[in-house]
């Protein structure tokens, strides 16, 4: 027989002696680590475990406006909870289930894979209507309750919806001031707590306690709810008009303190139901955007050249219609040259080769002054508002600068700003030279009404002297009366201006028909109330001046918001002479009306009628219907002729500024349509074609005009 | 007779019904419901001890392979005339009480396998075929059931009684970690790239889930719940425990399954470290005494018959202890003498038994 275990398996139990050993060890080393390392964090798991929490929410922080307007209030609503253990140990939970997705509308899977979760507690539907709250009550499910809950709501729809953002399902703020301010507005949720086991029967003598929830501060906006109104209405009637933008905002704002007083962009959306319009809607443009400013930026050459003293109102330039800087030809907008002019003039005609001068001025004196002056006035850093998402607008980096640069930013193209940027810089100009940081919230107070916190205005620094901006002030004064920015005049106060029109910029270069127009201007000039920015954007068709399309917009509005801040009128410069700005009125629609119904209708207007062709009816009309024009314009009315259509030979616009193309169609009793920037080079319908009167000629313009190809 | 060996397993056996009765509270309306089962368990398990014990281990030689087809007849019945509880077909119903072959099957694979491997050369790869294939097939018929705690058991007598009887240890560590790799990247290859495996799918989560108990797809309320509440249990339990009958994770029943094989969870929870640490340290001196006996036994078959056994009981140890604390895959098998569950405990008493046979035949009686 066998001789007993050998050597070798005597060895080899040595060697499972030891490995048990070691998995001993190993066993017991992971039995401390968790019974003394982890012990504490699992005791607590273990104790949550047998708690089940029952949230209760906070009132969120109401919204105020500057005059404890509400902008954005709680409603009750209700939700539906479920407590899974109860619902299993119910054994119902099918028919829960079923009863529960009828009710609510939800997929039956859903309901009664949530309701048997391995958890203490769950949401089934948050803000459920009134009706299928009082249903699932009356059913008195096991496990199922409904429980009120706050909801946020915004009486007053779109008004201010890009500033005030909104909340999600949970009230947590997702866009605006509601997610800047989430902290300060959600408070800290209470909650239920209740003892249980695995299978949700309550304990008896358990714990059962009310942790009472820590409702949210208010926030008191520096805006006005009137002043928002105002500027929301003027927005709206714009966007109906037939210039109908692609977008448009304005901005007013203190300039003494930085408050804003309204703030507003089109489209909006309708923060109660945010999640009907698209997701690039709900941020807030005028900070999140940045666009070329234009010859609104000419305040900022003018400042800085001012204050380095390159320029004196009363010195002379000579504009003949361009100026060549290097190799490159930048033309004025207005093609033959405002010819001799003073500093004062080139400011009050925008003239683009002055400021280009001046420009160069700066650059000339020391290298990187222009562009000191420019990050001094906040250009290039966010203002530091509170909203999320701001852009820092966009700055050729400096060691990137050429002199063309350096020439076309001092009239407004190869910069980026933001609206926000803009506007701050300015009403650093109009109070006095300093730079301050732009704000919403006023002050934040608790549920009691008793103040938390106060933001008081801040100054980042000195931009320019006092000095520099009544001077510049002055002769923005004079753009209002006298120059590009007439029509934003308002009888009885001193208004200071300046309009921009700057064509967007596209993939590889300025995009045709495409631009963006402004107007920014402060009231009254030597004492400013109110700066604002009305900047439209992608306005339709003719005109697309930042004079025509932004300057009324900005009075309209500027005047409501004076005489609602009671700033008293005063003595005003009278404008020139037979310059004043006509009132603009609407051209009505006659098409297809009576002659002499038609003709009545235009006078009572305020417009001149011109008849064109024999008949009775009318054809066509140019102006088009709904063009704002002057008053006393003539309207041209082509009559339905017995033998026919009398029809138009299209004069050739070629060469044509827009303006005189303008004029000359309009002679012909024809509509032009344009697009692009500088002289007219293409026109559809070609020269000589014989067309209806009112026919839209597409006109298409070009800085660049090959001059050696025409007759 | 050894009277340590034994000594110490019924001081499991004690302490087993003390913490049955703690188990028992929340699951059932007497308190001592379990204790009294298991009770009545250990007694018809010293019954089959003495039986065991009673009869020569020399004999199993002559009917190893009657054993042996008589496992896989009872292995394959189950499928077939089976009782079917738990998502599992591992019971064949005995009237008063369910029968679990694949329990057995294990004893009679130490038995039949020992006999098997007796002065069989274990020098090259091809020498291992036999053996494998010889546990192959109860070990398909267990995966059938499906049963894969038992089949890694199975897996684990194997390599204990193949180091036991001196295999090539080369080839049998290089074996081994070639089933480990192919194991592992078949379940990588699983669950990343979606290779069908012919196992259940909680199956196949349950063995690597331990790794991170949270990430199961469901926040930790899946296949993870069972290692995180058993965690939190132990965890909870610090140098004396909450006290007996007062662990809130096993009373409150978060931890189910906590009278069978998560009891360790309990007693980590209710007894703390200090007592958890004597348990431990009661397998351990188990598992010494018996190796301690293979080495004294008298011929390689009694010396294998107790590796077998020690393979069995180190792995259901090892691995049940691991589990509760996260270590080690969740396979369900239960942790020997301490979890509740009447094939178990007569299995492992039978086990013993054939331990003490070994020890009492130790030298040549002479008559």
């Amino acid at each position: 027989m066998a001789v007993t275990a050998g050597f070798e398996v005597r060895r080899r139990l040595t060697w499972v002696f030891l490995i048990l050993a070691c998995g001993f060890i190993v066993i017991l080393f992971r039995l401390a680590w968790l019974q003394f390392v982890k012990g504490g964090e699992l005791q607590k798991r273990a104790l949550e475990n047998r708690l089940s929490v029952m949230p209760v929410t906070a009132r969120r922080g109401i919204i105020y406006d500057r005059q404890g307007r509400e902008l954005a209030v709680n409603i009750t609503s209700d939700y539906v909870g479920a407590f899974p253990p109860e619902v299993k140990a119910s054994g119902r939970a099918e028919e829960i289930a079923a009863k529960l997705s009828e009710i609510l509308n939800l997929p039956h899977d859903t309901v009664l894979e949530k309701i048997t979760r391995n958890t203490g507690f769950e949401f089934i539907a948050r803000q459920i209507d009134y009706e299928q709250a009082k249903r699932i009550k009356e059913l008195q499910l096991p496990g199922i309750e409904v429980v009120p809950e706050s909801r946020r709501y915004y009486p007053n729809g779109m008004l201010a919806a890009h500033v005030l953002g909104f909340t999600g399902v949970d009230n947590q703020g997702l866009e605006g001031l509601e997610a800047m301010f989430d902290k300060e507005l959600s408070g800290e949720k209470g909650k239920i707590v209740l003892e249980i086991d695995a299978h949700g029967r309550e304990i008896p003598r358990a714990l059962h306690r009310y942790i009472p929830p820590r409702d949210g501060h208010n926030l008191v906006l520096t805006i006005d709810q009137t002043i928002q109104y105002i500027a929301e209405r003027e927005l709206d009637r714009l966007m109906a008009s037939p210039t109908k933008p692609a977008r448009a905002h304005v901005i007013i704002m203190d300039p003494k303190t930085g408050e804003i007083l309204a703030m507003a962009s089109r489209p909006a959306f309708d923060p109660n139901r945010y999640s009907q319009y698209p997701r690039e809607l709900w941020g807030n443009p005028v900070v999140r955007d940045a666009f070329e400013p234009g010859s609104c930026f000419k305040i900022i050459t003018a400042a800085a050249a001012l204050e380095e003293g390159v320029v004196k109102p009363q010195d002379r330039f000579y504009c003949p219609g361009y100026i060549k800087v290097g190799g490159n030809t930048i033309h004025c907008w207005l093609h033959e040259g405002h010819g001799s002019e003073t500093f004062a003039e080139g400011v009050k005609n925008s003239c683009n080769p002055v400021f280009v001068q001046i420009a160069l001025r700066l650059e000339e004196k020391k290298k990187g002054l222009f562009y000191r002056y420019i990050k001094a006035f906040g250009f290039g850093a966010p203002t530091g508002i509170e909203i999320t998402g701001e852009s820092a607008g966009f700055l050729i980096p400096e060691n990137e600068l050429k002199p063309i640069n350096i020439a076309t930013i001092g009239i407004g193209q190869g910069i980026a700003v933001t609206p926000l940027q803009l506007i701050t810089a300015v009403a650093a100009v109009a109070n006095g030279g300093q730079l301050i940081r732009p704000y919403l919230v006023k002050e934040i107070t608790d549920p009691e009404g008793r103040t938390v916190k106060k933001i008081e205005p801040q100054v980042i620094r000195r931009v320019v002297s006092p000095t520099t901006c009544r001077v510049l002030g002055e002769m923005l004064e004079l753009v209002v009366s006298e120059g590009t920015g007439r029509n934003a005049y308002i009888p009885g106060y001193r208004v200071g201006g300046k309009t921009g029109t700057a064509q967007k910029p596209g993939p590889g270069g300025y995009v045709e028909g495409k631009y963006v127009a402004s107007f920014i201007g402060y009231a009254p000039v030597n004492d400013p109330q109110v700066v604002a920015l009305v900047s439209v954007d992608e306005p339709q068709g003719y005109p697309y001046y930042g004079g025509m399309v932004a300057a009324p917009l900005f009075q309209r509005m500027i005047t409501d918001v004076l005489h609602y801040l009671k700033v008293p009128p005063q003595q005003v410069p009278k404008p020139k002479e037979g310059e004043a700005p006509l009132p603009l009125v609407k051209v009505p629609p006659v098409v297809g009306m009576d002659r002499e119904a038609a003709k009545g209708q235009i006078e009572r207007a305020g417009l001149k009628v011109r008849l064109e062709g024999q008949g009775n009816r009318v054809k066509a009309q140019v102006p088009r219907p709904g063009v704002e024009v002057p008053s006393g314009t003539t309207v041209i009315l082509y009559l339905e002729g017995e033998e026919g259509k009398p029809k138009v030979s299209v004069p050739s616009v070629r060469g044509l500024r827009l303006q005189e193309a303008a004029e000359v169609l309009e002679a012909f009793g024809l509509n032009l349509v344009p697009s692009g920037k500088g002289r007219a080079v293409e026109q559809e319908p070609p020269p000589g074609a014989g067309v209806d009167p009112g026919t839209q000629i597409k006109v298409r313009f070009s800085e660049i005009f090959p001059e050696d190809k025409g007759p | 007779m050894d009277f340590i060996l034994l000594a110490l397993v019924l001081m499991l056996c004690l302490i087993s019904l003390v913490v049955l009765t703690s188990a028992s509270v929340s699951i059932a309306s007497d308190p001592y419901y379990y204790a009294k089962k298991q009770l009545l368990w250990f007694v018809l398990g010293i019954i089959g001890l003495a039986l065991v014990v009673w009869i020569d281990y020399h004999q199993f030689r002559d009917v190893q392979w009657y054993l042996y087809g008589l496992n896989l007849l009872l292995l394959a019945m189950v499928l077939f005339a089976g009782h079917e509880a738990k998502g599992a077909q591992r019971w064949i119903n005995l009237g008063p009480f369910l029968f679990q072959p694949s329990e057995f099957s294990k004893l009679i694979l130490i038995i039949t396998l020992a006999c098997f491997l007796e002065n069989r050369k274990l020098e090259r790869w091809q020498d291992f075929l036999w053996p494998l294939g010889y546990v192959l097939l109860p070990i398909l018929l267990i995966l059938k059931q499906p049963d894969l705690g038992t089949a890694l058991v199975l897996l684990a007598i194997l390599w204990g009684m193949l180091f036991f009887a001196g295999a090539n240890i080369r080839i049998l560590l290089g074996g081994t970690l070639a089933g480990l790799v192919l194991a592992v990247g078949l379940l990588y290859c699983h669950f990343h790239y979606g290779l069908p495996i012919p196992l259940k799918d909680y199956q196949l989560r349950r063995l690597v889930v331990f790794l991170d108990p949270y990430n199961d797809g469901q926040g930790g309320t899946g296949a993870g719940y069972h290692i995180i509440q058993s965690q939190i249990a132990i965890g909870s339990g610090g140098w004396w425990g909450v006290g007996y009958c007062q662990g809130s994770q096993v009373q409150l029943n978060f931890l189910p399954e906590h009278h069978t094989d998560f009891i360790f969870s309990l007693i980590g929870e209710e007894l703390g470290f200090l007592r958890s640490a004597m348990i431990l340290l009661l397998y351990f001196l188990i598992i010494y005494r018996m190796l301690q006996i293979s080495s004294e036994a008298r011929d390689p078959l009694g010396s294998l018959l107790v590796g077998g056994v020690v393979s069995m009981l180190a792995f259901h140890v090892m691995v049940n202890v691991g589990m509760t604390m996260g270590v080690m895959p969740v396979v369900g098998i239960p942790l020997p003498f301490l979890s509740y569950g009447g094939s178990s405990i007569l299995t492992n008493m039978m086990a013993l038994g054939l331990v003490l046979n070994v020890y009492m035949r130790r030298k040549k009686i002479l008559f």
